[in-house]
């Protein structure tokens, strides 16, 4: 192909003044539609809805929502969600420290094993997961007869509901934390062991200072989950008034029997909680971006 | 192709990256810009190659205006510092791309391309490695495959960044060589950027050095070495 | 458990306590319950099992639930993918608390969006009265379930395609454009190209999502047995006619085919990365 000039095949086409723009940048027009579609999408999928619970909400005046608050029913959901939150976040949380301790300061066999184990709850089903729960602690199951025996029952009680929305945030805070002390290395903690430091003080100074923002970002998003499950709750939690309802399952109790606005106020409350949830989480990002970046490349 | 550079200036926001400069290169020369970082000499050899737009001043292609001509338009094959080989693809496929992407009208046909690849290959004297992926390949494959991808589409000339940046001593001295045969046998005009005095010494027909944006002397290696015009030039060339 | 945890010899502590904690709550949580399920099919006996998966209401929930599980997840590659790109390409004001909102349906309790979209899209709703007046329906009908699992699978591909834009070199783009190639033809033989393994990742975060759904879809399927009832709400309804057999042989048969899809997804997976290389 050297054998001519190969200037001779393409002649120089004449130079154009028009607006210059670097080759790595879309012409203008693409530009604006692609914003528009995406921004567009957003607001039709995303943010309409958020802006209706809040709207049906105060349908009848904010007085009316806040009265339907009040009601024993909406204030039990509350505190049992509170509960069950407060159960299961924390342990949650030390068996996502214990999980990546494991895996990541130690080689052993398996490990990879280990680690599709504790990502299987995200490709089951909520509903399935309660039906395994329902299986395993039901009152007509070996284990779950002989605890209802003890007077522990755990299915359509409270331990049922924890374990079901144990289940569902399983992998939470152990995928945020992987990532970030494999990052991170061992180098560290093995100079803190030759310094003499015994095995806690060197989890509490020198692991524990460098995963806590990645901590509090795998417990945020598993408080946010446990708070709002509601397919596997429903199924193990037998949906007793006043006892067994968390706050989704009275959501939609409410709902079905046409309180609206009771309903749709209970929605309100999760839903700040959920904003709460992502003003928290983008307030880390932001600022801790540098022990978040491993989180957010796997 | 002969290129002439007329009192190009380009600021970036508010630094100056290059003051008025003014160039001449002969067809068919093999021009090194060399100078430390910062000298302004990627940003010429970019606007060269269409990737960047002067704030003022002109390029012309053989007495032609060709400032306001789309990247794709001028056809210079541009060997990227990082090589920027595309990972997905064989380097059968990474030489090929240029052709496939010309217009129907003007794009080879499959045998054609075949027989194209096949000799860009043998011109990098790597003929066995059409079927491999990037990740499989040496620095020194990478950069000759880089330079393959860029002769494929048979540009009017050859602009490199920092060609032998990422390589190690040895095979940086292999590679000279092989990119003065490479210039020798196509005759393309070639501009190749460095901060290395001794490869801008050895390998080009005529030294550009630059700092600060401004182009400090041009000369052919001896001259620059037997008569350094600037202060700059003379510590530039015996550090 | 079938875990060969030889452990190579380490100076590092608590690989007793670590590795205790860890099993304890895997087994009581996750391994426990799900072998529980498994061992319920045994029980109940194979013909049995499909016997009450091959009836054809059965068959309809399970087409219907992973069909539009498959539709809403390839709905959210392309919208995600899109997404991602503009929010890692461009800036424009409110980009960053734009970027906060994707988060949302990760957010937002299921049973909240579900109720949420209904009233949306029911025919007095905001955007089921626009549907009303063009003589459509969307709640109650199969679309209100596709909307409902679009919603909750929107930020998975959107949040793994998105550092993979942040890390394409500039470069590369530029060298396409230096080998003549215009925007659109880098667009479709490069960017996208690198960007189908993490593209891959988050349709089968989102597809498993979907598969599963149950809170936000309940309220605007309309149930209808045959037409909108999805393969969860059957295990809900077995399990309040306490038929525990016929529930467990629908979940095994959900978790057979979401297994496979996935397995299926990852091969492809495996596949794509290994062409890129190191990625």
């Amino acid at each position: 192909m050297f054998d001519g000039s190969p200037e001779d095949h393409i002649p120089v086409p004449a130079a154009r003044t028009s607006a210059w723009r670097p080759v790595t940048q879309e012409s203008p027009l693409v530009r604006a539609v692609l914003i528009a579609v995406a921004l567009g999408g957003l607001a039709i999928l995303v943010v309409a809805p958020l802006i209706v619970v809040f709207a049906e909400a105060l349908a009848k005046g904010a007085g009316e929502a806040l009265r339907s608050l009040a009601k024993p029913e909406a204030l039990s959901a509350i505190r049992l969600t509170l509960i069950v939150a407060a159960i299961t976040v924390p342990l949650n949380a030390i068996f996502g420290i214990a999980a990546a301790w494991t895996i990541t300061k130690f080689d052993f066999r398996g490990k990879a094993f280990l680690i599709t184990l504790i990502d299987l709850p995200f490709s089951i089903s909520p509903v399935v997961a309660g039906l395994a729960l329902v299986l395993l602690f039901g009152t007509n199951s070996l284990i779950g007869g002989w605890l209802v025996a003890q007077n522990f029952p755990i299915i359509f009680a409270l331990p049922g509901i924890v374990l079901a929305s144990i289940f569902v945030t399983f992998p939470f805070v152990a995928r945020e934390l992987i990532p970030v002390m494999i990052e991170q290395g061992r180098a560290e903690e093995e100079a803190a062991l030759t310094l003499g430091a015994s095995g806690w003080r060197v989890f509490l100074t020198v692991t524990l200072p460098n995963i806590k923002w990645a901590l509090l970002y795998g417990v945020l998003l598993c408080n946010a989950r446990a708070m709002g499950e509601f397919g596997a709750v429903a199924v193990v939690s037998g949906k007793i008034r006043g006892q067994t309802a968390t706050m989704p399952i009275t959501i939609e109790m409410m709902y079905n029997e046409y309180f609206s606005v009771a309903a749709f106020s209970l929605a309100t409350v999760l839903a700040l909680l959920g904003l709460l949830t992502l003003a928290l989480k983008t307030l880390l990002e932001w600022r801790h971006a540098d022990q978040l970046a491993a989180t957010r490349r796997h | 192709m002969h290129i002439e550079i007329d009192e190009i200036a380009k600021t970036f926001g508010s630094t100056t990256a290059l003051q008025p400069v003014s160039l001449a290169i002969p067809s068919g020369a093999l021009v090194a810009l060399l100078g430390p970082s910062g000298s302004g000499k990627t940003t010429l050899l970019r606007i060269l190659g269409g990737l960047e737009f002067p704030t003022s001043g002109r390029v012309l292609f053989d007495g032609q205006d060709a400032t306001g001509l789309t990247v794709q338009e001028r056809r210079a094959g541009f060997v990227f510092q990082s090589y920027a080989l595309f990972r997905h693809m064989t380097v059968f496929e990474n030489i090929a791309y240029g052709l496939r992407a010309r217009p129907r009208r003007s794009r080879p046909p499959h045998a054609e391309i075949e027989r194209r690849v096949t000799k860009l290959l043998e011109l990098i004297q790597l003929p066995q490695i059409a079927d491999r992926y990037p990740s499989q390949l040496s620095g020194g494959q990478r950069q000759r495959v880089a330079l393959a991808r860029a002769l494929a589409i048979e540009p009017r000339m050859l602009l490199l960044d920092e060609p032998f940046g990422a390589l190690d001593a040895r095979v940086r001295k292999e590679l000279r060589q092989g990119l003065r045969e490479i210039h020798d046998t196509t005759g393309l005009t070639t501009v190749f950027v460095t901060h290395d005095q001794d490869e801008a010494m050895e390998l080009a027909d005529l030294v550009v050095v630059m700092s600060m944006g401004r182009i400090e002397q041009v000369g052919r290696p001896q001259d620059i070495r037997a008569r350094p015009a600037t202060p700059f030039v003379r510590e530039f060339i015996e550090a | 458990m079938a875990l060969a945890l030889r452990l190579q010899k380490s100076p590092m502590p608590g690989f007793g306590l670590g590795m205790g904690i860890t099993l304890a709550m895997l087994s009581l949580v996750v391994i426990l319950p799900v072998v529980a399920l498994l061992a319920r099919g045994v029980s109940y006996g194979p013909e049995a099992v499909w016997a009450t998966i091959n009836t054809p209401r059965v068959w309809a929930a399970l087409y219907l639930s992973f069909r539009l599980a498959f539709l809403a997840a390839l709905f959210n590659l392309v919208f995600g993918s899109l997404l991602a790109w503009v929010l890692a390409r461009y800036d424009f004001p409110g980009r960053r608390l734009i970027d906060a909102f994707v988060d949302l349906p990760f957010a937002l309790p299921t049973a909240v969006a579900g109720i949420a979209l209904t009233a949306l899209y029911a025919p007095n709703g905001t955007f089921g009265s626009i549907a009303k007046s063009l003589d459509g329906k969307i709640a109650y009908t199969q679309w209100g379930i596709l909307i409902a699992l679009i919603f909750v699978g929107l930020p998975f591909v959107t949040r793994t395609v998105q550092p993979v834009i942040a890390e394409i070199e500039q470069e590369v783009e530029e060298a396409s454009a230096t080998l003549g190639a215009g925007r659109f033809y880098t667009m479709r033989r490069v960017i996208l190209p690198m960007l189908l393994p993490a593209a891959l990742t988050g349709f089968a975060l989102s597809l498993a999502r979907a598969v599963g759904e149950y809170g936000s879809v309940i309220f605007i399927a309309g149930n209808l047995p045959m037409k909108t009832e999805i393969a969860p709400l059957l295990i809900v309804i077995k399990l309040e006619e306490f038929d525990y057999g016929g529930a467990a042989a629908i979940g095994i048969a959900m978790l057979v085919i979401s297994f496979s899809m996935l397995l299926v997804i990852n091969l492809i997976q495996i596949w794509s990365r290994r062409r890129i290389g190191h990625v």
